[in-house]
């Protein structure tokens, strides 16, 4: 009796997984190819995704497009480990971070034979030049750039006005000013509910939004040829300093900001938690999306990143753009080409600024697409472009951060003071930079 | 143990009352919270009961992220995990307890040590494997995987409870006329069903909440897994709380109702059988 | 039948053995070249240096203490509360099984889940901690849990215990129904009291499977970060930093394969070296 039931058992599940493997069959004019993005997890971006998709397969007869969604921190394990296992998505987008890594361990394709047969620098003039470099080494292009924007700071002009603010801060001294006036209990004689800013502490999205505050005071994290630390300058020092103290002392940030991540970010500028975060295009979106209160568009402003006076630097920003890429394992390439030339044409540009808010890498877009133009949004970010430049876009960049991240984190905890917080973070820096 | 002592006793049910509660508390957070609007989720400080409940994040599971279909894959690979588990491991650990060879000690201190490398380690060639076969981005793939996991586990676990019943027993048997293999699934199986029921149940409940060999090895949206699934909720832009929370209810029933069916069927059913056969 | 018996023992052992050398055998073997530099990169050359570079790096040290402090108390607390637990519920109350359901349920949950879970639980401003001690008045300013080093450390070992308990309870659980009932009968009739029954009857008889929950245990938590990585991602800092994350990280995140490759291989060596002993203890329970 229990011998049988094991036996059914046992043969059942055999039986169900053999089923379940069984492959589907493929017509065999038909190519499917498959594309994977982390925006394709979300909402509104994914459906303009899809849709873009869609029209691809429309008007590409024979191609057929898996679209993978993956999400955004599991992207990496998951591309790094089917790619060097000879498989994953065969077009896949990657923001500029991780770009350099995959090009040194050939996880992504040339593209330059195919870039020659469209007509070679004359079809990549419509770029801008600054896009072309994080996807490009050794004069070998091996990504297309789609999107870029630069940080600026968002804020709550409504609660702004309350509060008798006339005008945005221009200088870290305003900002600070700014801070402490807005920092306030909003029920008489309750707690503190309401607080200046929330900067970004945790992992996710860290870079992008901490390292305009450093640059705003005329440092940076490393030297222009990307060589060395350049945390042991005193612009660096004063920036770092300014930070932990407007945590610790003037305590304008609330608490448990370290574990704050950018999500958390907007949530709390949604819900009038906070006044202002430093944010760009898709803040608009997502922040009016998570609460419709807000009346997010008419409400939420830009203005620039305060420089400290008398800087002379004329980087004060940082630039994110997301790109796409052909694995080297695609068993076709052609229809993985048609497809990157697809996403990234004028077309498509200009449907995602409509469905996203996004700006684009193309000149011709940015420069004559009419909602571009007419966006308050779009003006200020596209002109901080000019003020912006990428972080560094070499191999180590990721543990360099990393390490930045973790002395920051815990100079606010107290572990160790500023300074030594800041010294830690550039030997360590050094360090690792010293390896390779 | 017949105690009459009143004191004993109360003392043991509010023992079990606190276990209660220091077990459910998560779980009171994580159903109120799966109630609560978006909003009102992260309202501070926090309320502990939804003000405007609101079956929303229920709702979007059900019809929106196809967490139906994440759901069934999960059943199934778990399902087969844990039967592949405890059937290989079943075997291998009556013929570790009962027989005498050399280099035993060994062989199941290199099982053991097989799982003391991080399965971040494992993943990448583990995957190169799999495409040489062609059984990357199936389910199949996935059940060995997670089966190969577990298995120095149940083995282990199996093998001590199998070491419990005694060799005269089993030498019983064998003087009836038994083969070994009858005796093992006669006479010794029925003696370690708790201990099979607890390795059944842990082989399942490891294969349920993987993840990282679930984001490698399967790449097709629709053959993704329950945890994948949920994880997925975190995205770049939003993270859906509520749902979050809501599927995660429902993740962690379908393993407290499997515990529940072993509990009473398997256990009763085969005691049943036992005493009938 | 001792000829038959020889050969039926590679029968019984053989399916889990070759199932076990050709899907886990080549990847544990890749794992540990990948510390020398030898497979998987994109310029192999055999060399120690990932090995070297441990004995500098300070987050690998204080991630290694942190993991001996983890996984002591973790599987310490797992084990005393699994054994009461288990003690609870083998014995003849009603409701049984719906006790022993609500038991085994922090174990549901996956581990990664279970981090945003106890994040949340803990965060400073939404949280359901905070939450309870402001409105029952016990605090006026959040407490920031997880954003100081000991508390976020002592957080993270504490959700861990709840989270993993049930596992050695399910064991000890297990082992206690194993116990022959007339062993309990001879001491009842000896007079034993439930305390010597306790001591003399039940805790000899559970001895194996104890080491074994042990072992296994220690293993587990070892491997886990899915917990971590949700909850504290290390931090702040790396304050609750454990190998396994650190292992995660510089695999997937720098990229620094042969680095990550050689801590792996450092805990792996520092778990059976740990826990040798213990199973020769189990091993030499010859029958």
């Amino acid at each position: 009796m229990i011998r049988k039931a094991l036996l059914m058992i046992f043969m059942l599940s055999v039986a169900t997984t053999f089923h379940l493997t069984m492959p589907l069959s493929v017509s065999a004019k038909e190519v499917t190819i498959s594309y994977s993005d982390w925006q394709l997890a979300q909402d509104i971006w994914g459906r303009s995704l899809r849709e873009a998709i869609a029209e691809f397969e429309r008007l590409n007869p024979g191609i057929k497009v898996e679209s993978e969604p993956v999400a955004l921190a599991q992207r990496d394990v998951k591309f790094t480990t089917a790619i060097r296992a000879g498989a994953g998505p065969d077009v896949f987008a990657l923001d500029a971070n991780p770009v350099k890594q995959y090009i040194k361990e050939g996880w992504v394709k040339d593209l330059t034979p195919f870039i020659e047969k469209e007509g070679g620098k004359q079809w990549l003039s419509d770029f801008y030049p600054f896009c072309l470099m994080p996807v490009t080494e050794d004069g070998k292009v091996y990504g297309i750039p789609k999107n870029v924007v630069a940080m600026v700071i968002v804020y709550n002009s409504q609660l702004f006005r309350e509060a008798g603010i006339k005008s945005t801060p221009k200088n870290w001294k305003e900002f600070r000013d700014v801070c402490k006036k807005l920092t306030k209990a909003t029920k008489p004689g309750g707690p503190v509910d309401q607080w200046g800013v929330a900067f970004v502490l945790a992992k996710a999205c860290f870079d992008l939004r901490f390292s305009v505050v450093l640059r705003g005071f005329g440092g940076d994290f490393l030297t222009p040829d990307w060589k060395h630390s350049a945390l042991n300058t005193p612009e660096a020092k004063e920036a770092f300093n300014y930070v932990v103290d407007l945590i610790l002392k003037d305590k304008v940030m609330p608490p448990g900001v370290t574990q704050v991540d950018c999500n958390e970010a907007r949530r709390l500028l949604a819900f009038k938690k906070t006044t202002m975060k430093i944010g760009t295009m898709w803040s608009i979106t997502e922040v009016s999306g998570f609460n419709p209160d807000l009346h997010g568009w008419e409400v939420l402003e830009m203005f620039p990143v305060p420089q400290k006076e008398g800087v002379k630097s004329k980087i004060r920003s940082t630039l994110y753009q997301k790109s796409i890429f052909m694995n080297p394992n695609t068993k076709h390439p052609e229809a993985a080409w048609k497809l990157m030339k697809f996403l990234t044409d004028k077309k498509q540009m200009e449907k995602w600024f409509v469905d996203n808010n996004m700006l684009s890498c193309r000149k011709s877009v940015n420069d004559t697409y009419g909602p571009i133009l007419q966006s308050k949004y779009a003006s200020v970010v596209k002109k901080e472009i000019e003020n912006a430049a990428f972080l560094p876009l070499i191999p180590q960049w990721p543990e360099c951060l990393e390490t930045f991240r973790q002395n920051l984190q815990a100079a606010i905890a107290k572990q160790k003071t500023a300074d030594q917080a800041l010294k830690d973070a550039h030997n360590q820096i050094e360090a690792i930079l010293a390896r390779k | 143990m017949f105690i009459r002592k009143y004191s004993f006793w109360t003392f043991i049910y509010f023992a079990l009352i606190v276990m209660g509660i220091f077990n459910l508390i998560p779980f009171f957070w994580m159903v109120t919270s799966s109630f609560k609007t978006e909003g009102e989720v992260f309202s501070y400080p926090a309320t502990l009961f939804p003000q405007n409940p609101t079956l929303h994040a229920y709702s979007k599971i059900w019809f929106q992220e196809k967490f139906i279909k994440y759901f069934m894959n999960s059943l199934i690979v778990s399902v087969c995990t844990a039967a592949f588990s405890s059937f290989f491991g079943a075997f291998a650990a009556y013929g570790f307890s009962r027989f005498r060879f050399k280099g035993k000690t060994l062989l199941m201190t290199v099982f053991l040590s097989s799982q003391m490398i991080p399965g971040v380690l494992l993943v990448g060639p583990y995957f190169k494997m799999l495409s040489y076969v062609d059984l990357y981005n199936t389910l199949l793939g996935l059940i060995l995987s997670q089966t190969t996991i577990t298995l120095p586990f149940s083995i282990w676990m199996l093998k001590g409870y199998v070491d419990t019943v005694p060799i005269e027993i089993d030498q019983a048997a064998m003087v009836d006329g038994a083969s070994r293999t009858r005796t093992f699934l006669m006479v010794v199986l029925p003696g370690i069903l708790p201990g099979l029921v607890a390795t059944i149940i842990f082989a399942f409940l490891l294969s349920w909440g993987d993840l990282l060999w679930a984001l490698c090895l399967i790449s097709a949206r629709s053959k993704q897994t329950l945890t994948l699934g949920i994880t997925q909720l975190v995205g770049e832009f939003r993270t859906e709380w509520s749902t979050i929370m809501a599927a995660t209810v429902i993740a962690t029933m379908i393993p407290a109702v499997l515990y529940l069916l072993l509990q009473n069927f398997l256990i009763k059913g085969f005691t049943e059988a036992a005493i009938k056969g | 039948m001792r000829i038959h018996d020889r050969y039926k023992c590679y029968f019984f052992i053989l399916p889990a053995f070759l199932l076990l050398v050709s899907i886990l055998g080549f990847p544990a073997i890749a794992a540990v070249l990948q510390s020398f530099n030898l497979v998987w990169v994109s310029k192999p050359s055999f060399t120690l240096s990932s090995y070297g570079r441990l004995l500098y790096d300070i987050e690998f040290l204080t991630s290694l203490l942190n993991t001996f402090i983890f996984v002591f108390t973790t599987v310490s607390f797992h084990l005393l509360i699994g054994l009461g637990a288990a003690l609870l519920l083998n014995m003849e109350i009603k409701r049984r099984h719906f006790f022993r359901v609500i038991a085994i349920l922090p174990w549901t949950v996956p581990d990664v889940i279970g981090g945003l879970i106890w994040k949340f639980i803990f965060d400073t401003l939404p949280g359901f901690v905070n939450a309870v001690l402001i409105r029952g008045g016990f605090l006026v300013e959040p407490i920031d849990w997880l954003g100081r080093p000991h508390l976020a450390f002592s957080c993270f070992i504490f959700a861990e215990i709840w989270r993993g308990y049930p596992f050695a309870m399910l064991i000890l659980l297990a082992g206690l129904q194993a116990i022959p009932r007339q062993q309990y009968e001879a001491g009842a009739i000896d007079g034993a009291s439930p305390l010597q029954n306790f001591l003399y009857i039940t805790l000899p008889n559970l001895k194996y499977m104890f080491i074994i929950a042990m072992i296994l245990d220690t293993i587990w938590e070892c491997r886990l970060f899915g917990m971590v990585y949700s909850m504290t991602g290390g931090g702040p800092g790396y304050a609750s930093q454990v190998l396994s994350l650190l292992t995660y990280k510089h695999y997937f995140q720098f990229f620094n394969t042969s680095y990550a490759a050689s801590i792996a291989v450092v805990l792996a060596m520092v778990m059976l070296i740990i826990s040798i002993p213990y199973l020769r203890m189990t091993m030499r329970r010859e029958i």
